[in-house]
């Protein structure tokens, strides 16, 4: 009866008490990992937030149009909170990555590996990203006043055009980087965007040939004849 | 003298040790001015041995890499002295003509000339453009003689245009130079100047070259410069001032550029000096004014008036930002004006002018787009000017020059409050020996 109750009962027992014993260590581990990532995304999301406040990113947000733009997208936050939301929330993944990889169980472990080779790619089509965003601000802005400069009537149009066309190349090579169906998205950003340069190019041969010849003779042959009715001296 | 030489080529510097020292020295920075250079080269030369046949003269030529020739024609046109009844020429005229080192521009070249002018220890400087068609023998009397015999330090001059001769100048050089700095220069950005040697050496000193200075606005720099340091300052008739052509309104927006961003820069290197004045003091003119019919000028005002609705349609979000929302509202209700009734007064025309120079400083968007994005307003207010002084004479026109002037000092306030006052700190010291007293007190 004894032998029953040693094999069948407390065997099972010692078995599972001595596997808890083994994890029991990975499971504390995870816990403190767990915890100090918490407080160590909290102090840095803070300091970050309060030291960006200092050094006026929300200022430079502002003239460099990232808040209008945020406002435009429904978000009220202001830059410094989003940054240190965003630190607090990348480090609070990191320490749950590395939390599930201290319980040492192997499906776990390959999870966490994969996750963590993904994180560069996903820094590297943030940063392709927010360049192409403030490029084509920077771009749309200088375009629309050389084209208003120029007298061309379609300047906004132009300006949107040098807009969305520095975004959407900035998103396709956001989108390959990611590994998001790579070769579609290289194929489609070409034909798209050699048509639209092939369709301006036929609608300003064909449509437009007195205007395009105009700006040939103009830059090329005779600049001084630009305002044959103007002779104003501004200097 | 300054530790900080300027560069200067091996052959210039063998031919300042030749030369060892002079008197006068007169500049002419110049770029492919084939066609016009050897006139200014006579003219000059005969000025020298006319009006200063004893003092130990030198004509410098700083020249951008001119690839027609231009060198070669200063280094070689040759003055008939006999038939211009110039027979006791005592003085032999030394030339040097050497490329200049540095940031490709006019700043550049006037920085090789006043190199070279501390070099030799010349006491009265002059410069002059190389695609000058008008200058004539007298020009440089006028340009020197104030600083070897009167004692002054800076001599600007003063032309004979058409009222819509020169219109950044009438607009806003002129106004806004004499609001700040209390001193009324007609012409700040004329191209001809003369200076005394130790102006020429207090420019050098500063450290500018390698800035947007060395490039252009070096006009309104060397004025500013002049009024801010203390120096004595003057103006010489000149006559009319013709010079090859420039396109009409290919570069204006460039040119617009150039202006604004030195005046606006300058505004913030002397904000304790501007801040403080009030009025403005005329400036003593020499030589013999006179008046004489110039040539008509043809505007197209309706193309101004259609660029600048354009620019009020679409830089509507960037002027937003450029200018106060009272300055912003009043220019949108001229939206709504005929062609013929859409004039930007004085006083918004001012207004524009201080908000863009507050927008600015506070660095509201990247200064080259805020500058060029003002086009659109400085063309409106070129045509309005134009309407206001259709069928009036030149003398009226320049009335209403005046009372744009007096509008710009009258709101001075204006600017001042909006402007972030500046640090407490003492006087800025008087750079050069005189105190700014001689044309007497008529402060306003």
């Amino acid at each position: 009866m004894s032998d029953f109750i040693n094999q069948a009962l407390l065997g099972p027992l010692e078995l599972l008490g001595r596997q808890v014993l083994t994890v029991l260590p990975n499971v504390l581990a995870m816990g403190i990992i767990l915890l100090g990532g918490i407080f160590t995304a909290w102090a840095l999301g803070s300091f970050s937030e309060r030291l960006l406040r200092v050094i006026g990113f929300d200022h430079f947000c502002d003239r460099v149009g990232m808040n209008a733009a945020l406002l435009r997208g429904g978000v009220k936050t202001d830059p410094s909170r989003l940054v240190g939301r965003g630190i607090y929330w990348t480090v609070i993944v990191m320490a749950s990555i590395a939390a599930l990889g201290a319980l040492n169980l192997t499906p776990i472990n390959q999870f966490a590996q994969s996750l963590l080779a993904y994180v560069p790619h996903l820094v590297t089509a943030a940063v392709i990203l927010l360049a192409g965003y403030f490029l084509s601000n920077f771009v749309s802005q200088a375009v629309l006043i050389a084209a208003v400069n120029a007298g061309l009537p379609p300047a906004r149009l132009i300006a949107a055009c040098s807009r969305w066309g520095i975004q959407v190349l900035a998103a396709a090579m956001a989108l390959e980087q990611l590994g998001i169906a790579q070769h579609i998205v290289v194929v489609g950003f070409g034909i798209t965007w050699g048509g639209i340069v092939l369709a301006g190019a036929i609608a300003f041969g064909l449509g437009a040939s007195d205007l395009a010849k105009e700006l040939l003779e103009r830059r090329l042959i005779n600049r001084s004849k630009a305002n044959p009715d103007d002779d104003l001296h501004h200097w | 003298m300054s530790a900080n030489l300027t560069p200067l080529t091996p052959p210039t510097e063998a031919r300042i040790q030749e030369i060892g020292s002079a008197e006068v020295l007169v500049g002419i920075p110049s770029y492919n001015n084939a066609d016009t250079v050897a006139h200014v080269v006579r003219a000059v030369s005969v000025g020298l041995a006319k009006h200063f046949p004893g003092r130990r003269a030198v004509l410098v030529n700083s020249d951008g890499g001119s690839s027609d020739q231009t060198p070669a024609i200063v280094a070689r046109t040759a003055i008939d002295f006999e038939h211009l009844f110039i027979a006791d020429q005592q003085s032999i005229l030394h030339r040097i003509v050497t490329p200049y080192h540095g940031i490709p521009g006019k700043g550049s070249a006037f920085r090789t000339i006043f190199e070279i002018a501390r070099r030799l220890n010349a006491r009265a400087c002059a410069v002059v453009d190389a695609d000058l068609r008008s200058i004539s023998p007298e020009w440089i009397e006028l340009l020197l003689r104030p600083i070897l015999e009167e004692g002054y330090d800076y001599v600007a001059p003063y032309y004979l245009r058409h009222k819509y001769d020169g219109t950044i100048t009438n607009s806003l050089a002129y106004p806004l130079t004499r609001a700040l700095y209390g001193r009324r220069v007609r012409q700040p950005i004329g191209g001809e100047f003369g200076f005394s040697g130790a102006l020429a050496a207090h420019y050098l000193d500063q450290h500018v070259w390698e800035s947007e200075v060395a490039r252009f606005g070096i006009d309104i720099w060397m004025t500013t410069e002049a009024i801010a340091s203390g120096a004595r300052i003057c103006q010489s008739f000149l006559g009319a001032k013709i010079h090859n052509p420039k396109d009409p309104s290919a570069d204006l927006s460039a040119m617009l550029t150039q202006v604004m961003g030195a005046l606006f820069a300058l505004m913030e290197k002397h904000e304790v000096l501007w801040s403080r004045l009030e009025g403005s003091q005329p400036v003593p003119l020499f030589g013999f004014t006179y008046e004489v019919g110039v040539e008509p000028v043809h505007v197209n005002m309706e193309r101004m008036v259609l660029h600048y609705r354009q620019g009020l349609t679409d830089l509507e979000p960037i002027w937003r930002q450029i200018l106060a929302d009272d300055t912003f509202a009043q220019l949108r209700d001229l939206q709504g004006t005929s062609n013929t009734d859409c004039r930007i007064p004085d006083e918004l025309w001012v207004q524009v002018v201080y908000d863009a120079a507050i927008a600015h400083r506070k660095r509201i968007i990247r200064r080259d787009h805020l500058l060029k994005a003002l086009t659109p307003l400085y063309l409106g207010r070129t045509a309005s000017f134009v309407h206001a002084t259709q069928g009036l004479t030149s003398v009226e026109a320049e009335q209403k020059i005046e009372a744009l002037c007096h509008t710009f000092e009258r709101m001075k306030p204006y600017l001042v409050e909006r402007w972030q006052p500046p640090a407490p700190q003492p006087a800025a010291p008087a750079l050069l020996h005189h105190t700014s007293t001689d044309a007497g007190g008529d402060h306003e």
